[in-house]
């Protein structure tokens, strides 16, 4: 069997937590990261815990890299300590009784400390420093770090970046990538954020209650959202593009207004689609981002209509059912799309 | 900052603090410190002070490493199981220690349940040896480490464990490498408070292992005798227990309360 055909993580799980009975089908593809969201209680920890060993499960399998993990009925679950899988906790879970280095050091498979990993970690200079003298965002790096140094066939990434701060988040983000890039297999990625999820996955599983309500890549998620909470949450656009003077210019030549006039370099900018608003002649007064569009698709979830765009800017917008009726929205329709700058959300990207 | 104490708070607690202080300080007043050097080279003294000393920390040191398993297993363990295995576990605390002396004279008397066959096996007898004061002692002291240690480990935030697992590390490895180090501070505490118990243990070792001065007679033991017979002696003995026992303390306060 050629190896690359196969999957790298092939579930099929039924668990049950508390009041939660999770029921879950994955299959993770090589070299592939796939984010995990959902509301909270949906039940992304536990299937982190069930493939891992550490909540049992009650039917189904779990295959590694064509490994039996485990396959209730059939052969007795492999203990999570040898299931070659990395897990990095929000809180990072450093042993507190242990240097940066001894942490590092402390995997079975870590025969000698990997240098170029602690250096694209920015770790070096930290290795003999106790965990309690770490800042936030140097701990979540050292935990990364001793994971990748264990050399697991695929990691797990419970929220990793949920204790930093947003100015940290985006840097702490360009290192999990690099450092992916570099040394792994593939990966599950557990976050909130929806610009983790655009900046370091390829595909989306979003879970609730204890269900996957969709499987597919962000793009699929925002123009065809399954259920409200996809909507809301996953709906967001996502451009990057390279500021000057507080606008941002897209690869495509599009334009974006941005409230900070001192924004330079490279950005990435989030809109919300209930914050683009739909015109039939251009608009009056002076929403500085308008853009003349085509309708490319509408799909109905719940009350509201997920407009697509095309044209001067690739956008989604949200609206009422019935503000879409007024316009008489359909496919090919030329509509305005306008966003206040103040709606517009930026993040530099740092070095 | 805090609210003020409350007077009648701070007056009823300085009483008692006086009251606790005034035994101690009524023993000071009648040590006869000109004949200290002369009574503690007398032989049974120097004697029980080694015999003490060796046996309390033998003693301290069995009862961690026995004790440890014991805390690590209840705090594992829920309901009824557990409940019952902790009080029985528990009882040489409470228990009246010359009744626990007694239980060990069953066990492990020349004709007890578990002492015929070890002397049949192995020819060690362990009533009144040196053995049987330590094995008197690690009894009595024992509830101290598994109370102290499984405390701390309910404590612990078991995801520790789940992340030396994700580095590969087996059940064992993650006990000895991560969890008991991250409770290290009361293992120590442990130790110290079960090294403390058998110190100061009386009824079990003179019901188990006797009263044989150079054999089995320990400081507290020699105290006892001494009442009767050398008052001075007595008072020379407590002195040395009180400021080994206080030295322990204070050198040990970080360890169980945060120093001020």
């Amino acid at each position: 069997m050629n190896r690359i055909d196969r999957p790298l993580l092939d579930a099929h799980i039924v668990a049950e937590r508390g009041d939660l009975l999770l029921q879950v089908a994955i299959q993770v593809e090589q070299g592939e990261m796939v984010a995990i969201m959902g509301p909270n209680g949906a039940g992304k920890t536990s299937l982190l815990y069930a493939l891992f060993g550490w909540l049992p499960i009650r039917s189904g399998w779990i295959l590694l890299d064509g490994q039996t993990l485990d396959a209730p009925g059939e052969e007795r679950p492999v203990p999570p300590y040898r299931r070659n899988l990395g897990m990095v906790f929000d809180d990072g879970l450093l042993f507190p009784h242990m240097s940066v280095e001894q942490n590092l050091r402390f995997g079975s498979n870590t025969k000698s400390l990997d240098s170029d990993l602690a250096d694209l970690l920015e770790l070096t200079p930290l290795l003999s420093r106790p965990i309690q003298e770490l800042s936030a965002g140097q701990r979540q790096r050292v935990a990364l770090a001793r994971t990748l140094a264990s050399n697991p066939m695929m990691v797990f990434l419970d929220e990793p970046l949920s204790s930093l701060d947003p100015s940290a988040r985006a840097h702490a983000r360009d290192l999990i990538k690099a450092a992916f890039d570099s040394h792994l297999a593939g990966g599950l990625l557990v976050t909130h954020d929806p610009a983790d999820a655009f900046a370091l996955a390829d595909r989306v599983m979003v879970l609730e209650n204890g269900e996957v309500s969709q499987f597919n890549s962000l793009n699929v998620l925002s123009t065809q959202p399954a259920t409200p909470w996809i909507a809301n949450l996953i709906g967001w656009n996502f451009f990057l593009g390279f500021a000057r003077n507080g606008t941002v210019v897209l690869a495509n030549g599009s334009e974006i207004a941005t409230s900070d006039s001192a924004l330079q370099g490279e950005t990435t900018v989030a809109i919300n689609p209930g914050s683009v608003s739909l015109f039939l002649e251009a608009p009056g007064g002076s929403p500085r981002n308008s853009w003349y569009c085509q309708v490319s698709d509408i799909q109905f979830v719940g009350d509201i209509a997920r407009v697509s765009l095309t044209g001067g800017i690739k956008i989604h917008a949200d609206v009422t059912k019935s503000a879409a009726a007024e316009l008489g929205l359909r496919k090919d329709v030329a509509v305005w799309a306008s966003v206040k700058a103040t709606e517009v959300i930026v993040q530099e990207v740092e070095g | 900052m805090r609210t003020r104490l409350p007077r009648r708070v701070r007056i009823v607690a300085l009483l008692v603090i006086a009251l606790v202080a005034t035994p101690l300080i009524s023993l000071l007043l009648r040590v006869p410190w000109a004949r200290i050097p002369s009574i503690l080279r007398q032989e049974f003294v120097t004697d029980a002070l080694v015999l003490s000393l060796t046996s309390s920390v033998l003693a301290a040191f069995i009862a961690l490493f026995l004790g440890i398993p014991v805390a690590i297993l209840l705090s594992r363990l829920d309901g009824l199981f557990a409940s019952v295995t902790r009080a029985v576990m528990m009882l040489p605390m409470v228990l009246p220690p010359v009744v626990g002396g007694a239980a060990l004279l069953f066990a492990f008397g020349r004709r007890g349940t578990l002492g015929s066959a070890l002397e049949d096996a192995s020819g060690v007898v362990l009533p009144y040896s040196l053995g049987g004061v330590v094995l008197a002692n690690a009894f009595v002291a024992m509830p101290f480490v598994v109370l102290t240690i499984e405390g701390s480990l309910r404590g612990l935030d078991s995801r520790f464990e789940l992340a030396a697992a994700s580095l590969g590390a087996n059940e064992f490895r993650t006990m000895i490498k991560v969890v008991l180090p991250m409770v290290r501070s009361s293992v120590i505490a442990a130790g110290v408070l079960a090294w403390a118990r058998a110190l100061g243990e009386f009824g079990a070792t003179i019901t188990f292992a006797g009263n044989i001065p150079g054999k089995t007679q320990t400081l507290p033991l020699a105290v006892f005798v001494a009442m009767e017979t050398d008052q001075e002696a007595a008072l020379a003995m407590s002195l040395v227990l009180i400021l080994v026992s206080l030295g322990v303390l204070l050198t040990m306060r970080d360890r169980w309360w945060p120093a001020r």
